[in-house]
C-alpha cells in the first residue's frame, strides 16, 4: 500500500554545550503509520521529538508537516500547528480542574469579549472525556483528585481531541498500567485509522513490536536506520540500538581471572535498602580494588542506590553498613567515614555553582584543617587538587559557573581526591563531558583502582560500564536483575537484554 | 542560512567576549560599595558645606552607630545563607526592656539576661523557618509584630528604666571599643573558620552545600540564636545610650538594617558574593545617608522617600542571580 | 462512614468545615464571657470589619496563589484612604469612590512594573516600595486633610458596606473562575515552568495580578475610611500592621483551595478572626497585646495550612 509523506525531518541537529544529542536526522513519517522511534538512553530519540513538539528550540534542520515547514514555539503553538505530545513525566497542574487542564494555553476559544465561558468549557471536557470512554473523569473536579494514570489519561485526551496529524508518545506506557495501555494503544489505533501519524518512543520491545508499523533507531544521535516490523525480531531489534565499536584507548584493557582472584575486603555493605517507588530490596557488597558498575534505564532507581550510600535518601529502609560496622544514615556520616559521592545533577548537588572553585574543592576537608583556617592554607589545598585533576582554570578562586562541563566534573573529583575518600559513589561521571576528560577520568579510576579503593559506577553508558567494571549489575524496575562478570565476551547484547 | 558550523563558531567567540565581560563587570561590582561610600561621602560634604566632617558631627554619626554595626554583624551571617530577619526591631527593644529591668540588680546579669532574651526569641525565629518549613521573611515578620506587641505591653504605665549608673557608661572609647571588639571577632571567626565559608555556601546553593557534608539545619537554628544574641548585646548598647525602654524602642531597625546591608553591597540572596566588607561599608553608609539628608533639613518623610528609592537601586544592581532562574 | 466520605467529595465539604469552626469560636468566647460578647447586634459588628479585611484578603489572594508576596498594601491602603478624602472633597460620591479604586490600580501597575523589570524578590521590592508610598502619604495627607466629611460616611455602615463587600467578593469569584488571569495565576502558582511552556505569559499575568491586589485594595479603602471615617498618614514602616488581617484571611482562602471556594474561605475566615479578637477584647485583653495575637495567630494560620516537604530548600 502506497503511503503518503506526512512529516519530513531533514537534517535536524542540536547540541548542547559539547555534548552533540542530535547529529543530522532525517527521517520519513508516513500517514497512517505508527512509527516506533528506539534507542539507548542518550540516543536523542526524546531530544529530537522535543525540538519537533516545542519544549526545544531546533538547533538546526527543519521539519516539514504535509508541505509547511514547522517550528513551533511552545507545545500550545505545536498543537495550533497539528502537533502533539504525551509526555512522561506530569504534565498536568495540581490546583486546577481537569477542564482547566485540559485547555490550558488554548482558552480562546471559549472567550467572549474577556469572558471565559468556563461551563461551555467544562460541557466540552466532559463530552471529550466521555468518548474516550473516561466518562468516570469529571471536568470540573480538581485535577488533584485522581492518581497519576487517570491525570495521564486526561492528558492524552488533551492531546488528542483535536486529531493531529502527528502524535508523539514518549514512553509514556511505563508509568501506566494494564488498563492505561490499551487505552493509550486504543488512541494510537484511532489516529493511525485517520490516517495521521503517531511517533511512538518505548523501551518495552514487546510493545513496540505489537503496536509500530516501522522501526527507526537512533544511536548516540545518529540515525542507524529504519526497519519494518514485520522484517524484525527483539533480538535483531537490539542488535540494531547498539552494535558500536569499543575504542580501547579509552577504557580498561585488562581483564582479570576473577575466579582465581580474591575479592577484596567488603568496603560497604548494601543490605535489604528501599526507596518507595523508587528501589526495591536491593542487596550487594562493594569491595576494595574493584570497579562495580550498575546499569539499567533511567528510571530503574539505580540513581537512588547512590544516594542512599551517600546517606543522602529521605525514607529509605534497609541498612547500609562499612566495613567496621558503622551504619551510614546522613551524609556527614558517609563524609567523615571516607565515601564519596558525584551526583548525577552536576549543577544542583555536587557542586556550588554560584562559589569559587576553592570553596567547591576544599569544603568537605575544612574539619580536618585545624581550628584556624588561614587563606593560605585553603588556597594551596585546592590548588594542588586542582592542578592533580588538570583542571583549566584562571585561578582557584573563580567561580565555577565559569567552567566547561568537564572542568566542573574535574572539580568533583578534586574534592574527593582532597578529602582522601577511600569509596568513591560516581553518578553518570562522564555525562556531557568531551572525549579527552572522559580519557583523563578512566585513566584516574583505573589508578584509584591499584590503590585498592573502592569505586561504584553508576551510568546510562553501556560502553562505559563494559570498558571499566569488574562487575556490572543491571536493574530494572527498582531491583536488581542480573549479574554480570567482566570478560572480553562480555557484549551490549547481554546487559540490554537485562535491562528492558 | 547560516549552517550549524558557522553558528558554532559564532557561539564560541562570543561566549569568550562575554566571559570577558563578565569577569571585568564583576570586579566593578565589587568595587561598587566602596564608590558608593566615598560618593555619598563626598555628596554631603558638599551639600552641607562641610559641616559634616566637623570633629562633633562625626562623633554623633559614630554614636549613633555603635548599636547598628553590632546588630549588623548577626545580620550579615543571617543573610549571607540567603535568609532574612526583620524581628531585629522589636528583638532589640524587649531584650532592652529585660536588661534594663535586670540592671537594677546586677550588671553581669542584665548583660547575660539581654543576650539570653536575644537568643531565645533567635531559636523561636529559627523553629518556625528550619522545622516548620515558613519562609524566614514571614517568620520574621510575625515575631517583630508579636514583639512590638509585648513591649508596648511591658511599657504600658511607664518606660522601663535603666539603673541610673548605666548611663555613664556612655563613653566613646569605651562604646567604639566594644563595637571594635565585636566586628573583630566576627570578622576572624568568619574568615579563619570554616563557618564563613559554610555559611556562603549554604546562600550559594543550599542543596549542594547539604551534598557537600554541611549540616545546614543546625548551621541555621546556630546562625539565628547568635545573631539574637548579638542583639541582645546591642541592646546593652542602646541602654547605656538612651537609658530607658519605650513602647517604640528599636521602630524601623531592621529596616535600617536592610538598607545598611544593600548599600554595603550585599546580595539579597546572600551566597558567595557577600563579604564582611558589607558590614562596615554598609553601616557607615547608611550613617553619613541619613545624618546628611538630617542636616539638609529634610522633614522625615522626605529622608524616608529618599532612602526608599536608594533601598530599591541598590538591591536590583547587587542582586546575584543567574538568568534562568525562578524569582518569587 | 459513607456519609462522611460523600461530603468529602462535595465542593461545599470546606465551607461546612469553615462553618462549624466558626460556631465553635462562638461557643468558646461565648461561654467565656457571656454578657461581653457574642449578641446579634455584636456579631453584625464583627461581620463588618470581617468583611473589609476580606475585601483585602481576596486582592491579595491573586498574588500569594502564585507564590508571591506584596508587604506594601498596608501603605497602599492608607494612601487610597486619602485619596478618597482628598477627592470626595472636590468631586462628591464619584470622587470617593473613583479616587481609591484608580489609587490602588496605579500603585499597583508600580509593584508590578518594578518586580518585572528589577527581577528581584516580590517581597523585598513590595518593601522597598512601602517605604516609598509611606512617605508619598504624608504629602497626600497635606492636600487631602485626615476627615472623612459626614456626608461620605456611608460605606462605613449597613447597608453600603455590604453591597459594596459582595461586590467585590462577586468580583473576585467572577475573575477566578470565568476569566484566563484566573487560570494562569492558579497554574503559575503550580508549575511556573510547566505554564510557561503551554504558552503562558508569565510576566504579563504576575503584572496583571499586582494591579488587581492593589486595585482590591483600593476597594477595601473605601470601606475601611468609611468605618474608620479619619485617616492619618503612616511613615516608619508602621504601615505594615495593615498587612496582616488581610494575608491572614488570604491563607484561609489558600488552605481551603482544593474544595473550590476560595472567596467563601476568605470571608469565613475573616469572621472567625473578628470574633476572635473581639473575644479577647470582651476577657479585657488590653489593646497592647492585639499585635501579640495578631502576629502569633498569623504565624498558627500558615504553620498549619504549611505543608511539609522533606529536603525542601525554604529560605
Amino acid at each position: 500500500m502506497e503511503q503518503k509523506l506526512l512529516l519530513h525531518a531533514e537534517k535536524i541537529d542540536k547540541r548542547f554545550g559539547p555534548t552533540h544529542a542530535v547529529n543530522e536526522v532525517s527521517l520519513d513519517f508516513l500517514e497512517g503509520e505508527v512509527h516506533a522511534l528506539i534507542g539507548e538512553n542518550g540516543s536523542g530519540k526524546s531530544t529530537f521529538t522535543n525540538m519537533l513538539t516545542g519544549i526545544l528550540p531546533i538547533g538546526s534542520g527543519t521539519f516539514t508537516l504535509m508541505g509547511h515547514d514547522v517550528a513551533p514555539k511552545n507545545q500550545v503553538d505545536a498543537n495550533h500547528q497539528g502537533i502533539a505530545i504525551v509526555v512522561q513525566e506530569t504534565g498536568t497542574l495540581g490546583g486546577l480542574s481537569v477542564a482547566d487542564n485540559m485547555f490550558l494555553g488554548d482558552e480562546d476559544q471559549f472567550i467572549r469579549r474577556g469572558i471565559k465561558d468556563t461551563a461551555a468549557m467544562n460541557r466540552k471536557a466532559q463530552e471529550l472525556l466521555d468518548a474516550y470512554g473516561l466518562g468516570y473523569i469529571k471536568a470540573t473536579s480538581i485535577i488533584d483528585n485522581y492518581d497519576f494514570e487517570d491525570r495521564k489519561l486526561v492528558e492524552i485526551v488533551k492531546s488528542t481531541w483535536f486529531d493531529p496529524a502527528v502524535l508523539v508518545i514518549d514512553e509514556t506506557t511505563t508509568a501506566l498500567s494494564q488498563k492505561g495501555r490499551d487505552k493509550l494503544f486504543e488512541v494510537m489505533d484511532h489516529v493511525r485509522e485517520l490516517g495521521h501519524c503517531v511517533i511512538f518512543i518505548s523501551h518495552d520491545m514487546g510493545e513496540v513490536l505489537k503496536m509500530a508499523d516501522r522501526i527507526s533507531i537512533l544511536r548516540d544521535g545518529d540515525f542507524v536506520t529504519t526497519v519494518n516490523r514485520e522484517d524484525v525480531d527483539e533480538d535483531q531489534l537490539k542488535t540494531l540500538m547498539v552494535g558500536r565499536q569499543m575504542d580501547d584507548h579509552y577504557y580498561r584493557t585488562d581483564y582479570p581471572d576473577y575466579a582465581r582472584e580474591q575479592p577484596g575486603e567488603t568496603a560497604v555493605s548494601v543490605r535489604g535498602v528501599t526507596v518507595p517507588g523508587m528501589i526495591d530490596d536491593i542487596s550487594f557488597d562493594l569491595h576494595r580494588g574493584e570497579i562495580l558498575g550498575i546499569g539499567g534505564l533511567s528510571e530503574c532507581g539505580m540513581h537512588e542506590v547512590g544516594k542512599a550510600i551517600f546517606g543522602a535518601s529521605y525514607d529509605r529502609t534497609g541498612e547500609v553498613v562499612l566495613a567496621d560496622g558503622t551504619k551510614v544514615k546522613d551524609i556527614n556520616t558517609a563524609i567523615d567515614h571516607s565515601i564519596a559521592y558525584a551526583s548525577k545533577d552536576r549543577d544542583n548537588e555536587s557542586l556550588l555553582i554560584n562559589d569559587t572553585i576553592e570553596d567547591n574543592i576544599a569544603l568537605p576537608s575544612m574539619r580536618d584543617m585545624g581550628r584556624v583556617l588561614s587563606d593560605k592554607k585553603l588556597r594551596e589545598f585546592s590548588d594542588k587538587y586542582a592542578v592533580l585533576m588538570s583542571t583549566k582554570m584562571v585561578s582557584v578562586n573563580q567561580y565555577v559557573s565559569a567552567l566547561s562541563g568537564g572542568n566542573k566534573q574535574k572539580v568533583v573529583l578534586a574534592r574527593w581526591l582532597g578529602k582522601q575518600s577511600d569509596i568513591l559513589v560516581l553518578d553518570s561521571p562522564t555525562r556531557g563531558i568531551d572525549i579527552k576528560v572522559k580519557a583523563a577520568i578512566y585513566a584516574l579510576l583505573e589508578q584509584m583502582r591499584k590503590e585498592n579503593k573502592a569505586i561504584l559506577i553508576i551510568s546510562e553508558e553501556i560502553m562505559e560500564l563494559l570498558g571499566m567494571c569488574d562487575r556490572i549489575f543491571v536493574m530494572k524496575d527498582g531491583k536488581i536483575n542480573g549479574e554480570l562478570t567482566r570478560s572480553p565476551e562480555l557484549s551490549e547484547q547481554d546487559l540490554i537484554s537485562k535491562m528492558v | 542560512m547560516t549552517t550549524s558550523n558557522d553558528t558554532a563558531i559564532d557561539s564560541k567567540t562570543t561566549a569568550i567576549d562575554d566571559k570577558k565581560k563578565d569577569a571585568f563587570a564583576a570586579r566593578i561590582r565589587g568595587f561598587l560599595p566602596l564608590i558608593g561610600f566615598v560618593v555619598i561621602l563626598g555628596f554631603f560634604a558638599i551639600a552641607t558645606g562641610g559641616s559634616i566632617l566637623t570633629p562633633k558631627n562625626i562623633t554623633l554619626i559614630l554614636s549613633g552607630g555603635y548599636m547598628l554595626m553590632i546588630a549588623a554583624c548577626g545580620v550579615w551571617l543571617i543573610m549571607t545563607m540567603g535568609c532574612l530577619d526583620f524581628s531585629q526591631g522589636s528583638m532589640l527593644g524587649v531584650s532592652c526592656a529585660v536588661f534594663c529591668a535586670l540592671s537594677q540588680y546586677n550588671l553581669a546579669l542584665a548583660i547575660l539576661g539581654g543576650i539570653a532574651t536575644g537568643g531565645v526569641i533567635g531559636a523561636i525565629n529559627a523553629y518556625f523557618h528550619v522545622y516548620r518549613q515558613i519562609q524566614s521573611f514571614v517568620v520574621t515578620m510575625c515575631v517583630m509584630f508579636l514583639l512590638r506587641g509585648v513591649c508596648a505591653f511591658i511599657t504600658t504605665t511607664s518606660p522601663v528604666y535603666a539603673a541610673t549608673y548605666v548611663t555613664t557608661f556612655n563613653d566613646m572609647t569605651l562604646l567604639m571599643g566594644i563595637t571594635l571588639a565585636v566586628l573583630v571577632i566576627t570578622y576572624v571567626v568568619t574568615r579563619f573558620t570554616s563557618i564563613g565559608h559554610n555559611l556562603k555556601a549554604i546562600g550559594a546553593n543550599e542543596k549542594a552545600a547539604r551534598f557537600a557534608g554541611i549540616k545546614v539545619q543546625k548551621t541555621k537554628v546556630i546562625v539565628y540564636i547568635v545573631a539574637g544574641c548579638l542583639t541582645g548585646f546591642a541592646a546593652f548598647i542602646n541602654a547605656i545610650k538612651v537609658g530607658s525602654v519605650t513602647s517604640t524602642a528599636g521602630n524601623m531597625l531592621e529596616t535600617q538594617l536592610l538598607i545598611a546591608m544593600v548599600l554595603g553591597g550585599m546580595p539579597i540572596n546572600g551566597g558567595a558574593r557577600a563579604r564582611f566588607s558589607n558590614i562596615v561599608i554598609g553601616v557607615l553608609s547608611y550613617l553619613i545617608l541619613q545624618k546628611g539628608l538630617v542636616m539638609m533639613g529634610f522633614t522625615t518623610e522626605i529622608q524616608q522617600l529618599i532612602l526608599g528609592v536608594v533601598f530599591i537601586i541598590m538591591v536590583a544592581l547587587f542582586s546575584d542571580r543567574s538568568s534562568n532562574q525562578v524569582i518569587k | 462512614m459513607e456519609l462522611i466520605k460523600r461530603a468529602r467529595q462535595s465542593q461545599w465539604y470546606g465551607v461546612g468545615l469553615l462553618l462549624i469552626v466558626t460556631a465553635l469560636v462562638w461557643l468558646v468566647f461565648k461561654a467565656m464571657c457571656p454578657s461581653t460578647f457574642g449578641d446579634p447586634d455584636q456579631l453584625l459588628t464583627y461581620l463588618q470589619t470581617g468583611l473589609i479585611y476580606a475585601v483585602g484578603g481576596c486582592g491579595l489572594y491573586f498574588i500569594v496563589v502564585m507564590g508571591l508576596w506584596d508587604f506594601s498594601i498596608g501603605s497602599v491602603l492608607v494612601l487610597s484612604c486619602l485619596m478618597a478624602i482628598g477627592f470626595s472633597q472636590s468631586m462628591g460620591i464619584l470622587g470617593l469612590i473613583v479616587a481609591p479604586i484608580l489609587c490602588g490600580a496605579l500603585l499597583g501597575a508600580a509593584n508590578g512594573l518594578a518586580y518585572i523589570k528589577l527581577r528581584i524578590p516580590s517581597l523585598i521590592v513590595t518593601v522597598g516600595l512601602s517605604l516609598i508610598y509611606e512617605s508619598l502619604s504624608v504629602f497626600a495627607s497635606g492636600w487631602s486633610g485626615t476627615r472623612l466629611g459626614d456626608a461620605y460616611k456611608m460605606f462605613g455602615s449597613y447597608p453600603w458596606n455590604l453591597i459594596l463587600a459582595v461586590l467585590a467578593f462577586a468580583l473576585c469569584t467572577f475573575i477566578l473562575k470565568y476569566t484566563k488571569l484566573g487560570t494562569y495565576v492558579n497554574a503559575i502558582g503550580a508549575n511556573e515552568a510547566t505554564a510557561k511552556n503551554m504558552g503562558v505569559n508569565v510576566d504579563k499575568y504576575k503584572f496583571l495580578a499586582f494591579v488587581l491586589c492593589s486595585t482590591f485594595v483600593g476597594i477595601m479603602a473605601i470601606l475601611y475610611i468609611g468605618y474608620g471615617t479619619a485617616q492619618t498618614p503612616m511613615t516608619g514602616m508602621l504601615s505594615q500592621s495593615l498587612n496582616f488581617k488581610p494575608l491572614m484571611g488570604t491563607f484561609f482562602g489558600l488552605a481551603f483551595k482544593k474544595y473550590g471556594h476560595p472567596v467563601a474561605a476568605i470571608v469565613i475566615g475573616e469572621f472567625i478572626i473578628s470574633m476572635m479578637f473581639a473575644g479577647f477584647v470582651a476577657l479585657g485583653m488590653p489593646v497592647t497585646i492585639n499585635n501579640v495575637v495578631t502576629g502569633a495567630t498569623l504565624l498558627a494560620i500558615i504553620c498549619i495550612t504549611t505543608k511539609r516537604v522533606k529536603g525542601a530548600v525554604v529560605k
